[in-house]
């Protein structure tokens, strides 16, 4: 079938970063990089977006690829063009991360996880993925470099609103890297509202340090309902520092709703979500801290 | 600048090469280029399964893929799973639980299905409809395909037996 987006463009696939920028530093918002290029395929099919050029990633070699552990062991390194699967078979990954496994099991379906790369999805911007929440709660950086530079971000300061990005004309995200923290216990919930392979109506990333019942430091981050993932400061105010407990949770949930405004959307209504983010803020800390911490 | 080239890769064990638009997709291709009508496209946003191949034993959606980028790529459709005359053990299980209706999405199943089963020789209940949650049957043949999927593990397992 013949579809405008899909009409009247170069691919190119640069092996060098050189060159990689001088195909990128035109001008033209409609050269873009290309990772996995399943975002870009679903923008392009729906019209959304009509490339004049498209600049392959896969052959700019290893400042893009490989996933390891750096030699102190602190920190794990992602390069932006492992697929999705890649994560998911990883023993190193399973050890220190296995939040990403548990994630993996709701996102897309297996041939799109095959594909999809951690770059392309950090740098989407769209605020109903699942992953970029996950890497914000794990105090993710990226590594990203461009024609005047390299820089490192927190995964949070790529996102300036829906769809929009801090990265610049010509920048490109090498890699992710995650810090190793062997004392901490993190949990993501997608909550679906029509169907359970739908887009949440909203994501909920969650980790926390836990000393026995007590809350040494945490993390919460919420997507979906959002423009974009958004750390949920005022409710990890309330709890860090304090013992998990009924009075407290009620305290939190209601700070969590209070800090952010969500948005109503044909997966629900604003008055709706909240009531989810309610529920799930409560829940999702009930486990890890049951988790950890067994009555 | 580029929007034509030469791709060669392997399909279905078979050297080839042909020219591709950088604009064509993998199931355009296939299917106009290579006259392999058993991937179909469907949904053409990577939902449905119809038009799922192997590239490089891994599954993924053709609908989803350009042309392009099959250079030098190790692909295998559902034209090659059959070993000349004898079907895939996979094949004789849908065909025997009679898992479809109008069979547009069957291939896309089976190529699910064969892939699971290389990973997982006696998947759950559970595993199965999780796996196959990305596959869409717009005759609703589910209960044939779980049972199809049973049949083709029990198949598998005791050709696994039977080998020395
Ligand atoms: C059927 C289907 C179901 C899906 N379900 C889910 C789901 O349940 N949950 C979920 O979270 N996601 C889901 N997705 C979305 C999927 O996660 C994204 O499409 C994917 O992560 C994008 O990665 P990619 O490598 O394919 O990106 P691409 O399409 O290659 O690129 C996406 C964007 O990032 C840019 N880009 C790519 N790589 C880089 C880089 N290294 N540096 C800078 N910019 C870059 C591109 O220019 C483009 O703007 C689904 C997608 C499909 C097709
Ligand atoms: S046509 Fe490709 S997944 Fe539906
Ligand atoms: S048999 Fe008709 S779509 Fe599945």
């Amino acid at each position: 079938m013949e579809v405008a987006g899909l009409r009247g463009f170069d691919i190119v696939e640069p092996s060098s970063l050189e060159e990689a920028f001088g195909l990128l530093g035109t001008g033209d918002p409609a050269v873009r990089p290309m990772g996995g290029g399943t975002a870009l395929m679903l923008m392009m099919k729906s019209e959304l977006f009509k490339p004049t050029r498209l600049v392959s990633l896969r052959k700019l070699g290893e400042p893009f690829h490989g996933l390891g552990e750096s030699a102190d062991g602190k920190w794990v390194r992602i390069g932006a063009l492992n697929t999705f699967s890649m994560l998911d078979h990883s023993p190193l990954m399973k050890s220190h991360f296995p939040i990403i496994s548990r994630t993996m099991n709701t996102l897309a379906n297996l041939r799109v996880r095959n594909v999809a790369s951690v770059g392309g999805n950090l740098a989407h911007g769209d605020p109903h993925l699942d992953l970029p929440p996950v890497w914000m709660a794990l105090d993710g950086e990226v590594r990203i470099v461009g024609p005047s530079g390299e820089r490192v971000s927190a995964v949070a300061d790529l996102y300036k609103g829906y769809y929009e990005t801090t990265l610049e004309e010509g920048e490109l995200i090498t890699e992710l890297r995650v810090p190793v923290k062997p004392d901490w216990k993190s949990s993501y919930t997608k909550v679906t509202t029509r169907a359970a392979h739908d887009w949440p109506a909203i994501g909920l990333a969650i980790s926390v340090q836990l000393s026995g019942r007590q809350i040494q430091d945490l993390r919460i981050v919420l997507s979906a309902a959002l423009d974009k993932p958004t750390r949920l400061t005022a409710a990890e105010t309330v709890l860090r520092g304090r013992d998990i407990g009924e009075a407290l949770l009620r305290e939190a949930a209601d700070a969590a709703t209070e800090e952010v405004e969500l948005e109503t959307d044909n997966r629900g209504s604003q008055e709706y979500k909240t009531h989810l983010l309610r529920i799930y803020v409560t829940r999702a800390l009930q486990d890890l801290v049951s988790e950890a911490a067994p009555k | 600048m580029s929007d034509i080239r030469t791709i060669r890769f392997t399909l279905n064990g078979t050297k080839v090469s042909k020219v591709v638009e950088a604009h064509e997709t993998v199931v355009d291709v296939l299917t106009r280029k290579f006259d392999l009508s058993g991937t179909r496209e469907s949904c053409r946003q990577g939902l449905c399964g119809c038009c799922t191949i192997y590239v490089d034993s891994n599954p993924v959606s053709s609908c989803l893929m350009l042309a392009w980028f099959l250079d030098g790529t190790d692909v295998r459709t559902i034209e090659g799973l059959a070993d000349g005359d004898t079907l895939d053990p996979v094949q004789e299980a849908f065909i025997e639980a009679g898992a479809f209706q109008c069979g547009f999405c069957t291939s896309g199943f089976i190529m699910m299905v064969k892939h699971l089963l290389s990973e997982n020789p006696d998947p759950s209940d559970e595993e199965i409809r999780h796996r196959l949650a990305g596959n869409l049957c717009r005759c609703s043949a589910y209960p044939e395909i779980m049972d199809a999927v049973k049949i083709a593990a029990a198949k598998a397992r005791s050709v696994a037996k039977a080998r020395p």
